[in-house]
């Protein structure tokens, strides 16, 4: 059985005291506690959109239902230069309502519920963006 | 300036050669990496089923500003879990020992950031990073 972990570290010094957190996941089938045994792979790919909707070049981060639930997605926007932004928005909701945005550097790690499709648009064209989707193919 | 710190260790032995992904980035307000994000809130919930409650209420002043938000699932019933949705519509579900860690986007004052508990009584562990609120003048 393959073992995937996803550990996140947390400091700030925005308290009179450090703050300092640390926790790890172990990824699994829904309501069990055996592994996961698939991905999508790590993708590097360039957003070349600066709209929702019909126009192209946005990069499809997760499609609905590919995987069964919960599929695990990471995303970072790799851009340096503050201001190149990254929306993700639901795809598969009237209006393409927007869930995420990811400045230049910003990371998410979102278990989703997976049965939205996830694209991605950028404020810069082009913007390129890292992602993996982790989870249970079915 | 205060300064926050966000890194994700991710590994695993399910390809024939070990995946380990690894990245951090410094919290910073909107649109600079020269200022961190210097507000926080956070809190320890128990959620009970059967109703979706605001854990995070969308106001305007966070509108396009920088919002990063943890939220753990502390249940050890791993069949315990509770879905996050933002105005309404899903984007995450956390089974016991579960975590994320989001870019929130505020897209509008309707963007409040909800859950729901599902099998029984979750508890939640969440912390929000953040910039621009301004208490509200008391009422009373």
């Amino acid at each position: 059985m393959a073992t995937t972990t996803a550990t996140l570290t947390l400091i700030s010094d925005i308290l009179t005291d450090t703050l300092s957190l640390s926790t790890t996941a172990t990824l699994t089938k829904t309501t069990t506690s055996t592994g996961i045994e698939d991905t999508a792979g790590l993708s590097r790919k360039k957003i070349t959109s600066t709209a929702k909707g019909t126009a192209s070049g946005q990069v499809t981060l997760y499609t609905a239902d590919d995987f069964a639930a919960i599929p695990y997605l990471y995303i970072k926007n790799i851009e340096t230069t503050a201001g190149y932004r990254i929306y993700v928005y639901d795809d598969s909701t009237s209006g393409d309502p927007l869930q995420f945005q990811l400045d230049a550097g910003d990371w998410g790690f979102i278990p989703m519920h997976g049965d939205k499709t996830y694209k991605a648009y950028a404020t810069n064209d082009p913007t390129t963006v890292e992602f993996m989707v982790l989870g249970q193919d079915q | 300036m205060a300064t926050t710190k966000a890194a994700i260790q991710l590994s695993s032995d399910l390809l024939s050669d070990s995946l380990s992904v690894s990245t951090d980035t410094k919290c910073m307000k909107a649109g600079t990496t020269a200022d961190g994000l210097d507000q926080m809130r956070m809190g320890y919930n128990e959620i009970p089923t059967g109703t979706s409650f605001d854990l995070l209420d969308a106001t305007t002043a966070a509108v396009d500003k920088a919002n990063k938000v943890y939220i753990c699932n502390n249940s050890t019933d791993e069949t315990y879990y509770v879905i996050i949705t933002i105005d309404a519509k899903p984007i995450g579900r956390l089974y016991g020992g579960d975590w994320m860690f989001i870019p929130w986007n505020c897209d509008d004052a309707t963007h409040d950031l909800e859950v729901q508990a599902y099998t029984g009584t979750n508890d939640i562990m969440w912390m929000c990073f953040h910039e621009g609120e301004t208490l509200g003048t008391s009422a009373d």
